[in-house]
């Protein structure tokens, strides 16, 4: 075992960014706070999906409501508040400066978390605006655009005033994540809410809106993370890493061509699900060269690294099951059910949750100069939501597919579906419960590891040695 | 990538012309779709929702109603919509044309309500649906907060709901819908898009067609 | 804290330095020692998956595009002709007649086209309704003045004028139309009365004062 002392002495970039820990820990336990309560909203509207009289008396956790409070309080409060955070700490060690602006990003992050609590509120008393991923009502959006916006200035200092010539990987998605947010934010702001498009064209504003989540925000930070802690925790070079930069712009040019796939059989003219096959294939490159650079996650060892090996995996994963979902043959079975959830779910827990943890355990060190309060509760917590993430997966995978050949045939009423994919529900709800714990374990342990109020830090040097 | 202001640049224009083809492209075709005015009915299709109708819409997306239901029709050879009775053509982008949000929805865990208040063989009355609401059932939600209970002053109301056995109110009191209620029911139960556009013709098949994957 | 899963198992200084990590991945994205160009080739394999994943979307789109024509929204479906249009929206005139007919003919000559004795003459049974085209589209071009005897009952016409010009400026289609129904519907007459004949005649005659059976008497 190596010897606390070692542990706790500081790696040579700590010097950088010890400045930089008051706001960066801020936004990262915010973060956590907002992952616990997106579980406590995802738990009831798992139940609600099997027990739709749970709750139901309650005007603020109507079913509608509560699946757009924690998807809300999921994307931007944990997924947007601590991918920020991580990714302008990469950015910051990548370009060797001490962090600039960072008053800058803890007002930004202050507005931000300001504004998705107003949002959430607002959502809860009839405001949210029934688009998908962009749920918080209108009159917090442009406050997020500029929050987000001051947060990123922070990471774009510290890229364009790096002190190296070339740039890494991680600087290229973590700047692409911050820069697009904010535009892409604010053009489906203005053409869903404020100066809405007629008819079915806020449908197709809002599949592009998800698209543009996932793949010019939430993904680049994700892959920012990987790109930067493997290579740090394997001590090598990437393989395969000569075709990362095609695969960056491929992500960054067709990462959105696939709104269509939201739309297939739907409304709108058929070219539009059509490119969503035709931006996938584009995609295949980018997942499969992901894949490539990123295989050594597989033989890493440690906490971070099996976060890491979780989140890279389901990556590979999500692109093929995305692509596949993009075709009609297929999307006539896998459409308005679960199975769509699922998928979801397998980039947003899998991809985007799985590589922020790895972020986290590794930042955390960095930035306290201490280690983590408990390893106990760090294993346990990565534990459980590997098992609540991979079996919530797989449970609405499969009550999605039984939905899905359910609803093809018109003789099966939805009674019968309820009860055909009761046995399911259940167990995703089990599985949420599961990661609501774990997150409860990360919460204490981040408490325990990052405040030096109420005694916490120092009990923990304390029981070190 | 070491650029600076290149790099934003590409940045910036790869999202912007992806935007720009998708969200744009659809506007500039369909942003001005006009209705179809109809000579033998000497009216235009879509109508334009009531007033109390357009309202209740509101209602129906911030309760998050889309969240469970679709109003989408796929055509009648892509899923079984038409068999299931939601409506004999494929939904298209006139039927969304007057809708201030139109809540064509992503899931199915209940059914299709693009033409709720066409279904055959007669639509829903407007008080199985408030009693919906109000009670739920084993598989949809209740929303007793649409309600009001309330002590009967004088006479009954026309608008109370008969209700009985566990959700009957006290004696002496009756359940009557708000105006939410009232308004979100006159909205499910305008929802009826049959016109037949003649874009929303089924394509005629040859027979020996290949599928459609590749 | 002695548990066998350690959150930091690689000691902080035995991992890499920022710096070097950035260095030696430059160096794989830079120029290689044995290159005389300015371009690095993608691994074959690599770019045998991009050519095939292109060749794949191409013939995709090729297949399933609907033309990018906004009409389409079958994928296996072609942009409307210009032409379809125009054919497709072609109204049954029956059920034009039929609306026309209530709307504008009901209120005198009654939905049941027996008409309101001594005011209003009955159409069914009538024999100026199963007559020649030439007379019974005049008048309804140019309105009926003067007596006039059906099935050997007098009245006193005093028919509008409905075709085009007139207060309901009915279109020569919608005219053809009411009586192509009226005749099928009252006088059991198949044949259908042509938009391009009201036209005609009403290009033959102008605008003129509501006409009498005198002169529709002159008319085969």
């Amino acid at each position: 075992m190596t010897s606390p002392s070692i542990q706790a002495a500081p790696s040579p970039g700590d010097a950088i960014d010890r400045h930089a820990r008051g706001p960066l820990l801020t936004a990262i336990g915010l973060a956590i706070a907002w992952l616990v309560l997106s579980g406590v909203f995802s738990l009831i509207a798992a139940i609600q999906l099997h027990s739709p009289a749970f709750l139901s008396g309650c005007e603020f956790l109507t079913h509608g409501r509560v699946r757009a409070l924690a998807e809300s309080a999921f994307i931007y409060g944990w997924a947007g508040g601590s991918g920020i955070a991580v990714t302008v700490w990469i950015l910051g060690r990548l370009g060797g400066n001490s962090l600039r602006a960072m008053n800058w990003f803890g007002a930004g992050n202050a507005f931000w978390n300001l504004g998705i609590a107003a949002g959430l509120v607002g959502i809860a008393t009839g405001d949210m605006t029934s688009f998908s991923f962009l749920q918080l009502p209108r009159y917090v959006q442009p406050l997020l655009v500029f929050a987000s916006a001051t947060m990123g200035i922070a990471g774009l200092l510290a890229w364009s005033g790096r002190r190296r010539d070339g740039t890494f990987a991680s600087q290229w998605y973590g700047i692409a994540g911050l820069v697009l947010f904010p535009w892409a934010l604010t053009a489906a702001q203005i053409s869903q809410l404020w100066v809405p498009l007629r008819g079915v064209l806020q449908a197709v504003g809002a599949a592009w809106y998800v698209d543009a989540v996932v793949f010019l925000w939430l993904a680049p930070l994700a892959l920012a993370s990987a790109y930067y802690l493997l290579p740090k925790l394997n001590r090598g070079v990437l393989p395969s890493y000569e075709a990362a930069p095609l695969a960056f712009w491929l992500l960054v040019v067709a990462g959105t061509w696939g709104a269509g796939r939201h739309l297939i059989g739907g409304p709108v003219p058929a070219w539009i699900p059509t490119m969503a096959v035709v931006g996938f294939s584009l995609l295949l490159y980018h997942f499969s060269v992901v894949g490539l650079n990123l295989r050594g996650a597989f033989r890493a060892e440690g906490a971070e690294a099996g976060a890491l090996k979780f989140g890279v995996g389901a990556y590979v994963v999500f692109g093929v099951v995305a692509f596949l979902g993009c075709f009609r043959s297929i999307a006539l079975r896998t459409q308005f059910t679960h199975f769509a959830s699922a998928t979801d779910l397998l980039f947003l827990y899998g991809v985007v949750s799985m590589l922020f943890f790895a972020a986290i355990y590794f930042v955390l060190p960095q930035l306290t100069g201490r280690p983590w309060f408990s390893s106990s509760l760090t294993s346990g917590h990565l534990a459980g939501v590997k098992v609540g993430i991979a079996l919530s997966i797989f449970a609405l995978a499969v009550a999605g597919l039984s939905q899905g050949s359910m609803l093809l045939n018109p003789k099966v009423g939805f009674g019968e579906i309820a009860s055909g994919v009761r046995t399911y529900l259940l167990v995703n709800t089990a599985a949420q419960l599961v990661l609501l714990a774990s997150n409860l374990l990360l919460l204490v342990n981040f408490w325990r590891s990052a405040c030096t109020c109420c005694g916490g830090a120092e009990k923990a040097e304390g029981s070190v040695s | 990538m070491k650029n600076g202001p290149l790099f934003l640049l590409g940045l910036f224009l790869s999202a912007v012309v992806a935007w720009s083809a998708i969200v744009l492209g659809a506007h500039a075709q369909l942003g001005a779709l006009t209705p179809w005015f109809d000579e033998g009915e000497g009216s235009s299709f879509p109508p334009r929702p009531t007033g109390l109708a357009a309202r209740g819409q509101l209602v129906y997306a911030d309760l998050g109603c889309a969240s469970c239901h679709t109003q989408q029709v796929r055509r009648p050879d892509f899923g079984s919509d038409k068999e299931r009775g939601w409506g004999d053509r494929q939904s298209v982008a006139r039927d969304y044309l007057f809708q201030i949000r139109p809540q064509i929805g992503a899931a199915r865990v209940g059914p299709d309500l693009a033409n709720f208040g066409g279904r055959k063989p007669q639509a829903p009355s407007a008080d199985a649906v408030l009693g919906l609401l109000h009670s739920g059932s084993e598989r949809h939600p209740a929303y007793p907060f649409l309600f009001e209970t309330r002590a009967i002053a004088g006479e009954p109301s026309s608008r109370a709901l008969k209700l009985s056995g566990v959700s009957a109110p006290a004696s002496g009191h009756e359940v009557v819908p708000t105006e939410r209620a009232q308004t979100l029911v006159a909205y499910l139960l305008n929802l009826n898009s049959t016109y037949d556009y003649p874009e929303a013709k089924p394509l005629v098949k040859a027979p020996a067609k290949q599928e459609g994957k590749k | 804290m002695s548990s066998s899963k350690d959150p930091n198992p690689v000691q902080a200084s035995t991992r890499a330095s920022d710096d070097s990590l950035q260095a030696d991945h430059e160096k794989v994205l830079g120029k290689q020692p044995d290159e005389k160009g300015n371009y690095r080739l993608l691994p074959l394999n690599l770019l045998f998956l991009l050519s095939a994943a292109i060749l794949f979307a191409g013939t995709y789109l090729g297949r399933f595009s609907g033309y990018f024509h906004p009409k389409v929204y079958d994928e296996y479906g072609h942009p409307p002709k210009a032409g379809a249009a125009a054919a497709t929206a072609a109204v049954d005139p029956l059920v034009l007649g039929k609306n026309v007919y209530a709307q504008v003919c009901a209120a005198c000559h009654q939905p049941t086209g027996m008409g309101l004795p001594p005011a209003f003459p009955p159409l069914a049974g009538s024999e100026w309704v199963a007559g020649s085209e030439e007379r019974v589209i005049r008048i309804l071009l140019h309105g009926l003045q003067g007596p006039i005897k059906v099935k050997g009952v007098d009245y006193i016409g005093a028919m509008p004028a409905v075709g085009p010009g007139s207060g309901y400026n009915l279109n020569p289609e919608k005219v053809a139309a009411v009586l192509t129904f009226v005749r099928k519907e009252w006088a059991g007459i198949d044949t259908p009365v042509s938009a391009a004949k009201v036209s005609e005649i009403r290009g033959k005659d102008g605008s003129r004062q509501p006409i009498t059976v005198a002169e529709l008497e002159k008319l085969p």
